[in-house]
């Protein structure tokens, strides 16, 4: 976001486009990558669930500075769009079991 | 690239630290104060006393009474007292956790006669306040758990904007309106910076998986029992499918006399250390199956475990199961999680957990006035909004302070066998509360923080005249420990608010001799 754009009445919308993508898309993508990360661990199930999700706190962080940081919402959107490859990973057997 | 992220994270720390930093405050400070929530607690009750009675004695005394009043029970709870709580308690039937609950009965750990101290809400409010905010509970903790995920975007981005880290650590220049705020800010935050990561950072831990439940959905198909069953070794599995059919049993199972209650209270002493059983459940007594399980307080060891115990069998006292070690990595989601609840290291770890969390607290309640105080002077700001935010800091800073300080007075001036009198004393709280927002509202900003502040600290001040005065219980050491830190706490803030108008008053007359305008109105 650039000085002019944060000043400006205009800047409103990329805000809030801004703010809904770090929580919600954010959300979205820890979750993904949380269910990823445990699945592909190369730990006992319980393990691997502990260290994903204890570790899942710092993904949203990461990811909500970054959609601040990032020069455009275009990034920004590519990077939310890498939930869905995320989640296929985590939920591979469910996933499945839905298509099956 | 790297002016605009600075600009970027600059915004985001301002916007994130202001809106949340008024519930932020609220987290911190109530955390804070429960750090010694059973302190408070012991000091609520002045009907409790205490007796100094070991543990083991007062499982007997309990039991004695239990035995003659419901011997046909299946289930006994009871809670021992303990270094932090005088209070002997029991309940008959269901388990239940703690004391608390409708049906826990009080007695004095000496007579074996039933006390009925009055009801209050205690140092447990500002527990549960902390990470329910008093809203219901699941919405409550996720409201918390939003806030933490704030602080950390706002400590972390406050990082990435803050160049000179190091230099500014030694730098406070007093009396100089923003840029003391700023210094105070800036040192209150970079001073303690481990442990407002560490502290945010173990909050969220301890519902980890009620905040990200994707791995447990992945792996687990949701079933968050299986992953903990996982989690336990081979023979606590087996044996784990309690509970069920036990009631069934006690029909059948003969008649056998139950062991001294403080002979298992010894054994289980030999395990966690003297002193550290909390509570002892029995089930079956009376009859050949009867077994007890009993349950260690917080703070044996950093690593928090709720609900663990040792099982005994009630009738030979021999131990039937012993809790095992917590396998790495849940070991590691338990030492955050007690990191966070500073049960471990007795009281020079509660007083360095108390302070640190003061500090945490200077830091949100700087940040919340340096915005104020930069947009008074700045010539676009809107002023409408600069209203709202100034009498929301004043209510909250100030404000909660004096609700806290109110609720302890609440305490020993409502009639003790007031009906429903834990409402009252909530009612008194908010009421308070939202009476300080009205009042900031109202007044000028300056006039009504000094205000709130004085009378909160007069109250802090006279407490022990009031606990004198309304004296029913004894003033053991507990309770007069409390009330000195309360009194100094408050002389402390009564002097910064006595102090800092002269401070000021100073300052203007100094500039105003060399000519030149005071640089930013205080606050």
């Amino acid at each position: 976001m650039t000085r002019s754009a944060i000043q400006s009445r205009s800047a409103w919308p990329a805000i809030a486009a801004r703010t809904a993508l770090a929580l919600l898309g954010g959300y979205a993508f820890t979750y993904a990558f949380t269910a990823a990360l445990a699945r592909l661990l190369p730990l006992d199930p319980v393990d691997a669930v502990t260290a994903a999700s204890l570790l899942s706190f710092v993904v949203y962080l990461v990811f909500m500075l970054w959609v601040f940081a990032a020069a455009s919402l275009r990034r920004v959107l590519v990077g939310v769009g890498l939930t869905v490859p995320l989640a296929a990973i985590g939920f591979w057997p469910q996933l499945m079991e839905v298509l099956r | 690239m790297k002016g605009s992220l600075t600009q970027s994270m600059s915004w985001l720390h301002t916007w994130c630290g202001l809106l949340l930093g008024w519930m932020l405050f609220a987290i911190f400070l109530t955390g804070t104060l429960a750090v010694f929530d059973k302190e408070i607690n012991w000091w609520m009750q002045p009907e409790l006393t205490d007796q100094a009675l070991s543990p083991a004695a007062a499982a007997n005394v309990a039991q004695r009474w239990l035995a003659e009043r419901h011997p046909g029970e299946t289930n006994w709870n009871i809670s021992l007292p303990t270094a932090r709580a005088p209070d002997l308690a029991v309940s008959v039937g269901e388990r239940r956790r703690g004391g608390g609950g409708s049906g826990v009965i009080h007695l004095d750990p000496l007579s074996g006669e039933k006390i009925e101290p009055r009801e209050t809400i205690g140092g447990n409010f500002f527990f549960h306040f902390h990470y329910t905010l008093h809203l219901p509970r699941t919405l409550g903790v996720w409201a918390v758990g939003f806030a933490a995920m704030a602080m950390l975007v706002a400590l972390i981005s406050g990082i990435i904007i803050h160049k000179k880290i190091f230099k500014e650590f030694f730098t406070f220049r007093p009396a100089k309106g923003q840029r003391s705020w700023l210094d105070a800010h800036n040192a209150s935050a970079v001073l303690l910076l481990p442990f407002h990561l560490m502290i945010t950072y173990t909050g969220l831990a301890i519902f980890f998986l009620l905040y990200m439940p994707a791995a447990v959905n992945a792996l687990y198909d949701g079933d968050r029992q299986a992953y903990f069953r996982d989690g336990q070794s081979g023979q606590a599995a087996e044996q784990a499918p309690r509970g069920e059919g036990r009631a069934s049993k006690a029909v059948s199972a003969p008649a056998a006399p139950l062991r001294p209650l403080s002979e298992i209270v010894s054994q289980a002493e030999a395990h966690y250390g003297q002193g550290m059983i909390g509570s002892l459940a029995v089930s079956n007594p009376g009859r050949a199956n009867a077994q007890v399980t009993a349950r260690p307080v917080l703070g044996n060891r950093i690593e928090l475990t709720k609900g663990e115990g040792m099982l005994f069998d009630g009738v030979s006292g021999k131990l039937i199961q012993a809790p095992e070690p917590s396998r790495t990595s849940q070991l590691t989601q338990r030492v955050l999680a007690g990191l966070h609840f500073a049960q471990f290291g007795g009281y020079p770890m509660r007083w360095l957990y108390f302070i640190c969390g003061l500090i945490s607290c200077a830091m949100i309640g700087t940040g919340l006035v340096l915005y104020a105080v930069k947009q008074r002077k700045q010539a676009k700001a809107n002023l409408h909004f600069l209203r709202v935010v100034e009498s929301l800091n004043v209510a909250v800073v100030a404000g909660l302070l004096l609700a806290c300080i109110t609720l302890l007075w609440g305490n020993r001036l409502l009639p003790a066998e007031l009906a429903a009198r834990q409402d009252w004393e909530l009612r008194l709280f908010f009421g308070v509360w939202a009476l300080s927002w009205l009042h900031g509202w109202l007044r000028k900003p300056l006039s009504a923080w000094r205000e709130q502040l004085m009378a909160a600290a007069l109250l802090a001040i006279s407490l022990p005249v009031l606990d004198l005065w309304s004296a029913q219980g004894t003033l053991d050491v507990m309770r007069l420990s409390l009330l000195a830190s309360v009194a100094s706490m408050g002389l402390l803030l009564g002097w910064t608010v006595w102090k800092v108008p002269t401070v000021i008053a100073a300052r203007n007359a100094r500039s105003a001799r060399l000519g030149r305008p005071a640089a930013g109105a205080s606050s």
